[in-house]
């Protein structure tokens, strides 16, 4: 309502001032000759001043932000509005766009949909500009450059970053791989990690998941010289894949039938295997710890004493998933979809399909971007976490098999299973 | 009759279809295009003409809005200003949350339990990070400890650090205080190969402890009874004495320059000459505060409180008992959570706050008899030194 008075007043004062000025103009240009210089002086008067009117009227309001000078496009945002530069800022940093180009009607209500607007743009431009991969001016959306891989053990999986170098678990020749994220450079290869599948970064520690039965967690201590990994436990349950932390203890997914609650202090674990039949991937999101199950085709959320808390039905196969701080990504490697849960309380917002999924493996978050591999079909998919719309897919050689993949905040880092290779996007 | 009823029956039922499909259509959950995908919300008002319906969907997904009920979004009713403060904060939470290093990581575990420490210098006290290392002060052996973040090793110790305090990162040089009489300011260039410290003045005043720089000059808080700022080109000191009994900490909020005085319980707002600009009244014995972007957190080590100043104002905005607070020493910020080291024997923890609305979230041991009194962020964990067994612990 605001809008059509604002509007209708601005309308009214143009209207009202030119119109009987040019009425006026031609109705005594008829006197023109009787008193011409008076008359000519008089009228030429009264034109500039409504000329002038009308222009400061229709003109850009300018006001003073941070000492400098700023002139905005809308015309009813005065220097006077205690808001001109909070306007300003919205305005500059494409917050807005104003009711129309030229109109930002300060005083109208805010709808609920324009909220929307509102905020799910403050949001992006806070991520965008906030990464780390602005800060280093990488805003190219990934590619894969073949050149841009670094080689390392036989048949890698999983991989997570400390911060500055990558982990890199060899499933085939039982090694762990340290490759520095700046560059790529392979700086260590930690030896005799049996069939190691997950990769945790905790307490300034590397766990890694050995795939056999009974289960093992490994440990690195990455501040010693690269040798042979420690074993922290060697009875975890039958074939643990999938490794997390809820910052107390560390809990891995055992394919055989079980999830394991494991102090890292002193190697102490329990086993739980009630309602689980084939967990694959698990995650912490903050509050509680989540496994795919891929023998039910469900994500479920545990209690801390590892009883099941709440069981969501998600596609055929579930894998590993990955949080994004709101939402849980699960990539369903039967089904070829991704279910997106909310995690605060387990409701399935979407089901993704399309985009290049093709035996969905694994799925990690860059704080904008969730990148999935697709060990069917030889790609990483993209999504934009906040609306999950599609971003395309990158495809990678045939046979490559990505598999394993994290974000260091500035890359995406990609396991390449099939060719041995840590890949870079 | 019955051949009335067989005419109806089939009347009815396709009646019903009818009606039926019809209130499925009017109930179902609006479906529309974005970014070339299908998105289907739970909201039966946002229709797929609605330009707004991609902003709604986004708003939806990321958690920024629940609808009006759970079929409802209300498209064109208006924004009362509670709502306001919902939408505006979860914003600010979601993009601060999902922004951060740690959801990059997966590092979403609220803190780990102490563990992994590394073994510093004697008496660590003030811990920065340069964005890679970290750099402890160690007071009793007068040394520098540099410690790679990723992993925690020790990489370099540096030497000759008279009574080492406070560290600041700056221009790709480390600068440390020396708590001495008269007080000391040494330089590290982190290229070169450890060995002794860089004198760069021996003139400050007594005792400086915190420091800090506003770009140009490095302020130093001297409890001696001043405040000392020096030229890091040419080591030009000039020191101001009026107002200041026993300054402590010491930070820059962006613009100015705020100074923590333990006897006067007062954060004081300095002007580029030194002169006081504005006396902010805390709790007694205030240490080494930290700037929030936003806010100005002071730890309180008479009084077992937090006091939160607007930097902008000077007002008070709270001041924070419980959650743990025993001698509260440093206040670091990780982008979302504030940690305030308890310096206290038997304090032995750390307290952990959310920046954005000062609620507190826990607090955690540091081990009994460590003595937790510096600390900082690398934008991943925090990191503290425990003074007493000579570490510094990742959190």
């Amino acid at each position: 309502m605001n809008t059509q008075n604002t509007k209708s007043n601005r309308i009214a004062i143009v209207g009202c001032a030119t119109a009987p000025a040019v009425r006026d103009a031609r109705g005594k240009s008829i006197e023109k000759t009787e008193r011409p210089s008076y008359y000519r002086a008089a009228l030429l008067l009264m034109l500039l001043t409504v000329i002038t009117a009308a222009f400061a009227r229709l003109s850009a309001d300018t006001g003073t932000c941070g000492g400098a000078s700023i002139t905005l496009p809308f015309t009813d945002v005065p220097a006077s509005n205690i808001f001109f530069c909070s306007i300003a800022s919205a305005y500059f940093s494409g917050l807005t766009n104003g009711t129309t180009a030229s109109t930002y009607s300060p005083s109208a209500s805010v709808t609920r949909d324009q909220m929307a607007a509102f905020i799910t743009r403050t949001q992006d431009s806070a991520l965008r500009r906030g990464s780390l991969r602005a800060a280093l001016k990488q805003w190219a959306s990934p590619s894969f450059a073949p050149g841009a891989t670094t080689t390392v053990g036989d048949e890698p999986r999983s991989v997570e970053s400390d911060g500055a170098d990558l982990w890199v678990a060899n499933y085939n020749d039982a090694t762990v791989s340290r490759v520095r994220g700046s560059d790529g450079k392979l700086l260590e290869t930690w030896t005799n990690a049996e069939f190691p599948v997950g990769v945790l970064v905790a307490r300034g520690r590397i766990f890694i998941t050995g795939n056999t039965n009974p289960g093992k967690v490994f440990r690195i201590d990455p501040r010693q010289t690269a040798g042979d990994v420690a074993v922290l436990n060697s009875n975890v349950g039958d074939s643990p894949t999938g490794i997390t932390t809820d910052g107390e203890f560390i809990w891995t997914a055992n394919f055989g039938g079980s999830v394991t609650k494991i102090d890292p202090a002193n190697g102490n674990a329990s086993i739980y295997t009630a309602g689980f039949d084939q967990p694959l991937g698990i995650l912490y999101d903050g509050a509680s710890v989540w496994v795919t199950d891929s023998g039910d085709g469900t994500l479920k959320k545990l209690n801390t004493n590892g009883t099941i808390a709440q069981i969501v039905t998600v596609g055929s196969r579930p894998s590993h998933p990955v949080f994004d701080g709101t939402n849980i990504w699960v990539p369903n490697y039967i089904s070829d979809s991704v279910t997106v849960v909310r995690a605060t309380n387990g409701a399935v917002l979407a089901t993704l399909t399309g985009n290049g999924l093709n035996s969905p493996e694994l799925a990690a978050f860059d704080g904008q971007r969730i990148l999935v591999t697709t060990f069917g079909n030889d790609k990483v998919c993209l999504w934009k976490a906040v609306d999950l719309t599609p971003l395309g897919s990158v495809d990678i050689s045939t046979g490559s098999h990505p598999r394993g993949a994290c974000s260091d905040g500035v890359n995406f880092w990609v396991t390449l299973n099939g060719t041995n290779k840590l890949a870079r996007f | 009759m019955n051949y009335k009823r067989q005419i109806c029956v089939p009347a009815l039922l396709f009646a019903l279809i009818l009606f039926i499909t019809a209130a499925l259509t009017r109930l179902r959950a609006d479906t529309g295009t974005c970014g070339g995908a299908s998105l289907t919300l739970p909201f039966t008002d946002v229709s797929s003409s609605n330009i707004f319906f991609c902003s709604i969907a986004a708003a939806y997904f990321s958690g920024l809005t629940n609808g009006t009920s759970a079929t409802t979004y209300s498209p064109s009713a208006s924004v009362t200003r509670e709502q306001m403060a919902a939408f505006i904060t979860r914003t600010q939470d979601s993009a601060l949350r999902r922004g951060s290093l740690r959801a990059a990581l997966s590092q979403w575990a609220p803190t780990f339990s102490s563990g992994g420490n590394t073994t510093v210098g004697a008496g660590p006290l003030l811990v920065q990070s340069d964005g890679a290392d970290l750099w402890v002060a160690n007071n009793t052996d007068d040394t520098v400890s540099r410690v790679r973040a990723s992993d925690g090793k020790l990489l370099e110790t540096w030497t000759a650090a008279d009574a080492a305090w406070g560290v600041l990162v700056a221009r790709g040089r480390i600068f440390v205080t020396g708590s001495t009489n008269p007080g000391k300011l040494y330089r590290i260039d982190p290229k070169q190969p450890a060995g002794d410290v860089t004198l760069v003045t021996g003139s400050v005043r007594i005792f400086p402890q915190g420091i800090t720089t506003d770009g140009d000059f490095i302020w130093t808080a001297n409890a001696g009874g001043s405040v000392s700022k020096v030229d890091p080109a040419t080591g030009n000191v000039l020191t101001f004495t009026t107002g200041f009994s026993e300054p402590s900490g010491i930070l820059f909020a962006g613009t100015s320059i705020w100074v923590t005085d333990v006897i006067n319980a007062t954060l004081l707002k300095l002007n580029p000459n030194g002169s006081i600009a504005q006396i902010v009244n805390v709790g007694s014995m205030p240490r080494f505060p930290i700037f929030d972007g936003t806010n100005i957190w002071v730890p309180n080590s008479g009084t077992d409180s937090v006091t939160v100043v607007r930097a902008s104002a000077g007002t008070v905005l709270a001041t924070l008992t419980g959650n743990g607070l025993t001698i509260p020493w440093t206040a670091a910020f990780d982008g979302e959570r504030i940690l305030v080291t308890n310096a206290a024997l038997g304090g032995d923890s750390v307290s952990l706050w959310r920046a954005a609305d000062l609620t507190p979230f826990a607090s955690f041991s540091s081990g009994a008899s460590t003595g937790p009194i510096g600390a900082c962020s690398d934008g991943i964990n925090f990191w503290v030194t425990l003074q007493i067994p000579g570490k510094l612990a990742r959190f």
